[in-house]
């Protein structure tokens, strides 16, 4: 029954959206309609987040009427993941999407004064697109279901996998990315709509924007190091289509703020900008269409069915054509008068705007072609990681030298930098010292990984010498660039030591055996029989031991949950600041040996590390971004 | 310069969309189902009652066969549909799947039984040999081969699209 | 001509230049990495280098799998055709006989050498409830 209330709920929010959004686009803006459209926005939004409220309650307390809780949750579960199995699947993770997104615009309608030109236009615009996707909700993927008149005593075993932390957090994080930018979306939008080239719309969005890029980092790196730990590859990244359909918002969503940065300090790149916030919506959107159409046969399909991918492509497909055709018509509004003075920061972040769009265009190539490729000449093939990873290793490093040459660069102004300064000359000269250090020592032969591990230095080094500017002469840097920048630096570090000096050994091993591997001396103790609440196990205990006489024990697993007879494999790892001591077991061997997996990653926590403080950069920013600076240039009437 | 501009941003996506269009609206098999035949694998179990059965309740028969189990939601869901198939005079032998046996015939005695008979796999050795990786997973056999697997609830829709299709080929039922 | 006409020509055929070059370096990059993907009846069928990747998929043979420390070796079959495949390392878990498999690698003399198994629903795939299927 509670079902119901919370179902009629969302149905009466829906339609209160709906209203807010007509509201805005078909009458004339006055104070007493925008008062209005800002209250039913409200009032929408209450109603909303009192059925989300009532949903939540229900999953907690084992409301098994419900199909999908049912088939989600059961009451063995912690009430942390009874919660979280809210979105664990498709009708779940929906609900959590479009709450998300309503969110946004609440705080978005709470923090922006009435008074501002485009705030009605942007919440009509953004309780439109709410409207659409609770439509999709309700007439496609019904989350209030349920069965009835019996409802199970217990609800389903869930997929142990799924009983994670950070497998519960990633999706939520990485909602609240895609779904942030709806802000800068709906603004840029109404900025279209209203046609006043002197609004400053940039300005508006652009804490809106960093806070959204902020979570779209942080969620895309939690899945990573999920990944890493979970799924016993060792590996953190693999080019799935899905990780690619979250790495294609990223790239736009940088792109985007800096082109936005631009735009606010000297009103160029203003096209740019526009039409990146919506490349990085679309893009947001599409991840959800590929996700959910099935149309790629990947890992986080949730949903197979052709009915739901096809609504969600014509809703996508509506919001981008309408879009661009704004975009089209008013284009000659937008645009700057001034020419971009070469070698100027502008030029430096347009040439960067066509860098990242090479990447994205690259990668959707590269999801799509196996696609095309079926339907043209009905043979199946995959794109792997060599294709990726030879686009992005030359234009990411040109992209780089680029970003050194544009430290130096001024707003507005012609770089007049010689190539001989000095902070250019010592970076460079040091880093190409350290780097042939590192070759050799190391004996890295891929020139591609030696010319990242350069150009990380150099970035850091070139920074390194502004921060000394900043310290002895008092010369003024922007920090969160040198943070930022700098955590980019150490990320190529990271990827191509990790990439050149990690490894891995298959190895057989008997009970008591000690084998040697690399500096590593490995005792297997010991294997025995264990189980949880759920599982059985067979855990190992290995005794590693390094040439300097510190020794750990790890304990991979492999388990086998009762219901279902599901394999898991446990990793065990030792996490040093260098390097990763990675083990798994296989299966045993008809001489009673073991087969063993031994993997020493590199320097992989300090990836992880560079994103986050990649991040840092931008939290720093949110934080101070001055509400002063913000005053409108022209009021409306 | 500035048109072609215009037009390519407009076009660009365009494309991209419609082509995507086109491969969703592609009349490709169906998500679930695996059509490739082989024979029934060899097998030797009791039903819920306790009988034994063999190869020989399946060799040379055309019937389907439906993995369910007590604890799966989504088999209690599909059962309605399961019982309007018996209706029509559809042979379904069931494979009760990793079950306790009580709990099965309470299953079947509360909500309907749709079955001739059910093959009593607690170990799921049988389903196993299927391929079988959950419930509710619904197998189509023709003269004692396997000849659709569809993995997922059955309903109007899937019966339509999945099964009817194999069935009309043959002239069954 | 004018002047401004001939520059602005000049810069079109600039960007004009940059982006086909562009695209079809990306282009090029994307056909030499593609994997194909083969059943052992296909493989059979076509003659194929040694040194393009592939991916082949099928069933595991039933008693065809065998461990020779910390390498295996088995028949993926598509019941028409058979392969044979060696493999260094640990098969995921979701690996055994009469079951799928996708292995990619090199098939060299008639043995298929593989750098990466997956099994179905494997691993690498996080099947949100693969037991139950709750599409509605």
């Amino acid at each position: 029954m509670i079902v119901e209330i919370s179902h009629f709920l969302t149905i009466l929010a829906t339609g209160l959206f709906l209203l807010s959004g007509l509201f805005a686009t078909f009458i004339n803006n006055t104070e007493y309609i925008s008062n209005l459209i800002a209250r039913t926005y409200s009032h929408a939004f209450f109603f909303l987040i009192a059925s989300f409220g009532l949903y939540v309650w229900l999953a907690a307390t084992d409301n098994f009427s419900v199909l999908y809780i049912a088939s989600h949750s059961n009451t063995n579960l912690p009430i942390f993941y009874k919660i979280s199995s809210i979105w664990s699947a498709h009708e779940g993770s929906m609900f959590l999407w479009i709450v998300f997104l309503a969110i946004w615009g609440f705080i978005f309608n709470f923090k922006i004064s009435q008074s501002n030109p485009l705030k009605s236009l942007t919440l009509g615009i953004l309780s439109l697109v709410i409207v659409g996707f609770l439509l999709f909700l309700l007439l496609t993927s019904n989350p209030f279901q349920t069965i009835l008149p019996i409802p199970p005593i217990n609800g389903a075993d869930i997929n142990p996998v799924l009983q994670d932390p950070a497998l519960v957090i990633h999706p939520p994080t990485l909602y609240l990315g895609y779904v942030g930018f709806s802000i800068p979306f709906a603004c840029a939008i109404a900025f279209l709509i209203k046609g006043n080239s002197d609004i400053e719309w940039e300005l508006m969005v652009q804490k809106w924007s960093i806070m959204a890029w902020i979570f779209l980092t942080i969620g895309i790196t939690l899945g990573s190091w999920w990944a890493y730990y979970e799924l016993g590859w060792g590996g953190y990244w693999f080019w799935d289509p899905v990780e690619n359909v979250a790495l294609m918002p990223w790239l736009a969503a940088t792109a985007f703020i800096h082109s936005l940065s631009v735009s606010i300090k000297s009103k160029k790149l203003r096209v740019w900008t526009i039409l990146l916030s919506i490349l990085v919506f679309s893009l947001s959107l599409f991840g959800a269409f590929i996700v959910r159409s099935g149309i790629i046969d990947s890992v986080h399909s949730f949903a197979n069915d052709p009915e739901r991918g096809l609504y969600l492509l014509g809703f996508i497909s509506l919001i981008i054509i309408t879009s661009l055709i704004l975009f089209v018509l008013r284009f000659s509004k937008i645009q700057s008068i001034e020419r971009i003075k070469r070698f100027s920061k502008e030029s430096f972040v347009s040439i960067n705007n066509i860098f990242f769009g090479v990447l994205i265009f690259s990668v959707m190539l590269g999801v799509t072609y196996p696609l095309i490729y079926e339907y043209l000449f009905n043979q199946k093939i995959s794109v792997g990681a060599p294709f990726y990873t030879a686009i992005f290793s030359p234009i990411v490093l040109l992209a780089c030298i680029f970003l050194i040459f544009s430290v130096d660069s001024k707003w507005s102004r012609r770089l007049k930098s010689n190539l001989l300064d000095l902070p250019v000359v010592v970076s460079t000269t040091s880093s190409a010292i350290i780097t042939l250090l590192f070759l050799y020592f190391f004996d890295i032969n891929d020139l591609y990984m030696n010319l990242l591990i350069f150009v990380g230095f150099l970035i850091i080094l070139r920074y390194m010498f502004e921060i000394y500017k900043l310290i002895k002469f008092r010369k003024y840097i922007n920090p969160f660039s040198a943070i930022a920048h700098m955590a980019l630096g150490l990320l190529l570090i990271s990827i191509s030591l990790n990439s050149s000096l990690s490894t891995e050994r298959a190895m057989s091993l008997k009970i008591d055996e000690t084998v040697k591997y690399k500096d590593l001396s490995i005792n297997f103790q010991n294997i025995n029989l264990s189980n949880g609440s759920n599982y059985d196990a067979i855990k190992a205990d290995l005794l590693i031991q390094t040439t300097d006489g510190k020794s750990v024990k790890l304990s991979p697993e492999k388990r086998r949950y009762f219901t279902r007879g599901q394999i898991t494999t446990e990793t065990a790892i030792h996490a040093s600041p260098i390097r990763d001591i990675y083990i798994t077991i296989g299966d045993q061997l008809d001489d009673g040996s073991w087969v063993v997996n031994i993997q020493l990653n590199y320097l992989i926590r300090w990836i992880w590390f560079s994103a986050i403080l990649m991040s840092f950069a931008g939290i720093l920013l949110v934080i101070t971004h001055k509400k002063s600076t913000f005053t409108f240039k022209k009021s409306i009437s | 310069m500035k048109l072609l501009l215009k037009l390519l941003i407009l076009t660009v996506p365009i494309s991209f969309l419609l082509m995507f269009f086109v491969l969703l609206t592609e009349d490709k098999s169906y998500p679930g189902a695996d059509y490739d035949t082989y024979n029934f694998p060899k097998f030797e179990l009791e039903t819920l009652a306790g009988e034994k059965i063999f190869n020989s309740r399946i060799e040379g028969n055309d019937l389907l066969l439906n993995v369910w189990a007590s604890w799966c939601i989504t088999c209690r869901v599909e059962h309605p549909y399961l019982m309007k198939l018996k209706r029509q005079g559809i042979p379904i032998l069931g494979l009760n799947y990793k079950d306790e046996r009580e709990d099965a015939i309470e299953w079947l005695n509360k909500y309907g039984n749709p079955y001739e008979d059910n093959i009593y796999d607690y170990k799921g050795s049988l389903a196993l040999d299927l391929g079988v990786t959950g419930a509710p997973e619904t197998f189509l056999i023709i003269n004692g081969q396997v000849v659709v697997h569809y993995q997922g609830e059955v309903n109007e829709m899937v019966w339509n699209e999945v099964f009817v299709p194999a069935i009309e080929g043959e002239g069954l039922f | 001509m004018n002047p401004t006409r001939k520059k602005r020509i000049f810069n079109i055929l600039i960007v004009l230049l940059f982006s086909i070059s562009g695209i079809s370096m990306i282009l090029y990059s994307l056909n030499t990495n593609l994997d194909y993907f083969f059943t052992p009846s296909e493989l059979n069928e076509k003659e194929l280098s040694s040194s393009k990747r592939i991916k082949i998929g099928g069933m595991v043979l039933s008693g065809s799998v065998k461990r020779d420390g910390s390498e295996i070796s088995f028949v993926i079959t598509d019941y028409e055709n058979s392969i044979n495949v060696i493999y260094d390392g640990i098969v995921p878990d979701l690996f055994k006989e009469d079951s799928g498999v996708v292995a990619l690698g090199y098939l060299r003399n008639d043995i298929f050498e593989a750098e990466e198994v997956l099994a179905k629903h494997d691993e690498n795939y996080m099947p949100p409830n693969i037991e139950i299927n709750n599409d509605s």
